[in-house]
C-alpha cells in the first residue's frame, strides 16, 4: 500500500521513532478503512447502474422481452435477424450514417475555418469576443434551440427562412415537412447549435502552435494559404483526431433535435435515426428485446468507427 | 508575441473581420427572432412576422407562461436535479480519482479498466436495463430516477485521476507526517491542487444535466415533475398556435444560460480547451 510506504519513508526523518511507528500502524488501518468506505459504495453503484445495464441489455437482446404482453422467451439471434428485414430499422441506419457523415464533415471544415479566421484577429479582445459569440448556442439546451428554430425559423408560413426567400420572389418550402429537405434542415440546425465546441477546441490547438514556426515560414515568404496547409493543418493533427472522434460518437447518438424539430420522425421516416427508433421501441411499444438488439448494433457501430479512426491515425503517425 | 501567425495585409484582415461578423450575425439571429416574437401579440406573430421590433409591445406571452403553466415547478425540478448531481459527482469523482491515482490496492487496475470500458458504451445501451431497474425499485416518474443512477461519472473520475497524479508526492507526505488523516489530506491538499479539473468538471456536469432531454423523457410522465427542456417541448406542442408564448418560454430557458455563460465565459472556454487537450 502506497500510503504505508510513504509513512515508512517518513520514519527516516529524525525524531521520535517509536511514536512515528505507532502512528504508522494507525495510518495503515485508517487508510484501509478509508478505501473501503469509498470503494464499496462506488463499486455497488457502478455495478448496478453501469455494469449490469450493459450486460443486461446484451442479455435482453436475445429475448423477445415485452413487459406489455409479459413475454420474455429466449429467441437467440431473432431480434438481430429481424432488424435486417425491418425497413424502418434499415432506414434509421441509413439516416444515422448520412446525418453523421455529412454533419461531422461540415462541422470539422467550418469549425477549423472559423477558428483559423478568429486566430487572425490581432487583438485578444476581438478574438475572445468572436469565440464567445460562436459558443453561445452550445450553452442553450438543444431542445430550446430546436423549438425556436422549428417554430420561428423553419416554419413554412411565418418562418424567417421562407419569409426571406419570398421577399426575394422565391417560393418557400416545408423545411421540416418535406422529405427532401428534412435532413438538410436538421444538419443546418445541428451545425448552428453545436459548432462552438469544436471552434473552441481548434482555437486552443492553434494557440498551442509556437510562433517561431510561423516566423520561419515568414522568412521563406510563405503566404497565408501556404502557412495554413503546411503548418497549421499538420500541427493540428492531434486536435483533429480528438475532435473528429468525439463529434462522430456524439452525432451517432443525436436525438433531441430530431425529436423536437420533426413531427413523428418526419414524413416517410425521412428523419428517423437510430436513437429515436431505439427510444420508440423500448419505451413506447415496449419491445425491449428488439430495442436492446438495436442499441447493441449502435454500440458496435460506434466501436468500429473508433477503432478504424485509431488505425487511420496510427498510419498517419508512422507516415 | 505570435505576430507572425497573423495576416499582415490590412485588406485581407478587414475581409476576415467582415466574414466573422457575418458568422456572428447568423449565430445571433435566432435569438433576436425568439425575443422579437416573444414580445409580439399572437396575432402579430402570424400577420407580420418580418418586423423585428413589435408594432404592439406586449408581455402577454411571458405572463401566460409564468401563470398558466407550472413554470416554477419545472425550474425547481431542473435546479434540484442539476445541483444535486453536480455536487455528488464532484465529490465522488475527486475522491475516487484521488484513490486511483495515489493508492495501491488489489484489483485497482482491473477496476479502472472496467470503468473506462463503460465510457465507450453509449447511453442507448444502458438506458434500457437502467429503466427496468429504476421501474422495479419504484422510482418511475420521480426526479430521483434522474439522480440515483448518476453518482458515478467515469469521465469525472478519469479527469480527476489525471490531475491527482501530478500532485507532488512531498506535499502529501509532509501532511502525513504532520498527522493529517486520509480525509483531511483529500480535503485540504488534494482538492486545492486539482481546482482547474474541478471547475471544468462542474461546468460539464452542470450542462449535461441542465440540458438533458432523453432521460427526463424516459422517466418523467406527469407534467409537474418535468424538467425545463422536457417541459418546453411539451409546452410547445400544447401551444402550437401561440408562437408568442412558446418563444417567451424558450427565452426564459435560454437567457439565464446565456447570462451565466457570458459571466463565466473565461472559465468555460479554459475548462473546455483544457479537457480537450488532455
Amino acid at each position: 500500500m502506497r500510503g504505508g510506504r510513504d509513512a515508512l519513508r517518513a520514519l527516516q526523518v529524525p525524531g521520535d521513532r517509536t511514536r512515528e511507528q505507532i502512528r504508522k500502524v494507525i495510518k495503515l488501518k485508517t487508510s484501509r478503512k478509508f478505501l473501503l468506505l469509498i470503494l464499496i459504495p462506488i463499486f455497488i453503484e457502478a455495478l448496478v447502474f453501469l455494469i449490469i445495464p450493459i450486460l443486461g441489455t446484451l442479455g435482453i437482446s436475445f429475448l423477445n422481452y415485452n413487459p406489455l404482453n409479459h413475454s420474455a422467451d429466449f429467441v437467440g439471434l431473432d431480434n438481430y435477424r429481424e432488424l435486417l428485414d425491418d425497413p424502418d430499422a434499415v432506414k434509421a441506419f441509413k439516416n444515422t450514417i448520412v446525418f453523421t457523415v455529412v454533419a461531422v464533415a461540415l462541422n470539422i471544415v467550418i469549425s477549423l475555418a472559423v477558428a483559423t479566421l478568429i486566430s487572425q484577429m490581432k487583438s485578444n479582445k476581438t478574438r475572445s469576443f468572436f469565440r464567445m459569440i460562436v459558443f453561445l448556442p452550445c450553452m442553450a439546451p438543444m431542445v430550446a434551440s430546436a423549438v425556436v428554430w422549428g417554430r420561428s425559423i423553419f416554419n413554412t408560413k411565418i418562418g424567417l427562412v421562407n419569409q426571406i426567400i419570398e421577399a426575394f420572389g422565391g417560393e418557400g418550402v416545408a423545411w421540416t415537412g418535406d422529405p427532401h429537405y428534412v435532413m438538410f434542415s436538421v444538419i443546418v440546425f445541428t451545425l448552428w447549435a453545436d459548432l462552438g465546441y469544436n471552434i473552441i477546441l481548434y482555437s486552443a490547438g492553434i494557440d498551442g502552435i509556437p510562433g517561431e514556426v510561423y516566423e520561419a515560414a515568414e522568412l521563406d515568404h510563405a503566404g497565408g494559404w501556404n502557412k495554413f496547409f503546411h503548418i497549421t493543418l499538420p500541427l493540428l493533427g492531434r486536435t483533429t483526431t480528438f475532435v473528429v472522434l468525439m463529434t462522430l460518437i456524439s452525432y451517432f447518438q443525436m436525438f433531441a433535435q430530431f425529436s423536437v424539430l420533426l413531427f413523428k420522425d418526419g414524413p416517410q421516416n425521412s428523419g428517423l435515426v437510430l436513437t429515436s427508433y431505439i427510444y420508440e421501441n423500448a419505451f413506447i411499444y415496449k419491445e425491449m428485446g428488439y430495442a436492446a438488439a438495436l442499441s447493441v448494433v449502435l454500440f458496435l457501430l460506434i466501436l468500429i468507427v473508433s477503432l478504424v479512426q485509431q488505425r487511420i491515425n496510427k498510419v498517419d503517425w508512422e507516415y | 508575441m505570435k505576430d507572425f501567425a497573423y495576416t499582415r495585409d490590412f485588406k485581407s484582415r478587414a475581409l476576415i473581420f467582415a466574414i466573422l461578423l457575418a458568422v456572428s450575425i447568423i449565430v445571433v439571429i435566432p435569438y433576436v427572432w425568439m425575443l422579437s416574437n416573444s414580445f409580439k401579440t399572437t396575432i402579430e406573430t402570424l400577420t407580420d412576422p418580418m418586423h423585428i421590433i413589435p408594432q404592439e409591445f406586449t408581455l402577454d406571452g411571458y405572463i401566460k407562461v409564468l401563470t398558466k403553466s407550472p413554470f416554477f415547478h419545472w425550474l425547481g425540478n431542473s435546479v434540484f436535479i442539476t445541483c444535486f448531481n453536480t455536487i455528488v459527482i464532484l465529490f465522488t469523482s475527486t475522491l475516487v480519482g484521488y484513490l486511483f491515482a495515489r493508492f495501491r490496492f488489489k484489483g485497482r487496475d482491473f477496476l479502472f479498466a472496467m470503468l473506462m470500458f463503460t465510457m465507450m458504451v453509449p447511453a442507448q445501451v444502458t438506458m434500457i436495463t437502467t429503466f427496468i431497474i429504476i421501474d422495479d425499485i419504484g422510482l418511475y416518474n420521480s426526479v430521483w430516477a434522474l439522480i440515483i443512477p448518476s453518482f458515478v461519472n467515469v469521465f469525472g473520475i478519469y479527469l480527476c485521476k489525471q490531475y491527482c497524479e501530478e500532485i507532488p508526492r512531498e506535499l502529501i507526505e509532509s501532511a502525513r507526517i504532520d498527522g493529517a488523516g486520509d480525509f483531511a489530506i483529500y480535503w485540504r491538499i488534494v482538492i486545492p491542487q486539482i481546482r482547474p479539473a474541478i471547475g471544468a468538471l462542474a461546468i460539464f456536469t452542470f450542462m449535461e444535466y441542465w440540458n438533458d432531454y432523453l432521460n427526463p423523457l424516459i422517466y418523467l410522465s406527469s407534467t409537474e415533475k418535468m424538467t425545463l427542456p422536457l417541459a418546453l417541448s411539451y409546452f410547445s406542442t400544447q401551444h402550437t398556435t401561440d408562437l408568442s408564448a412558446t418563444m417567451a418560454a424558450s427565452a426564459l430557458i435560454m437567457i439565464p444560460a446565456a447570462v451565466v455563460f457570458i459571466i463565466f465565459q473565461k472559465q468555460f472556454i479554459k475548462g473546455l480547451s483544457m479537457t480537450g487537450m488532455k
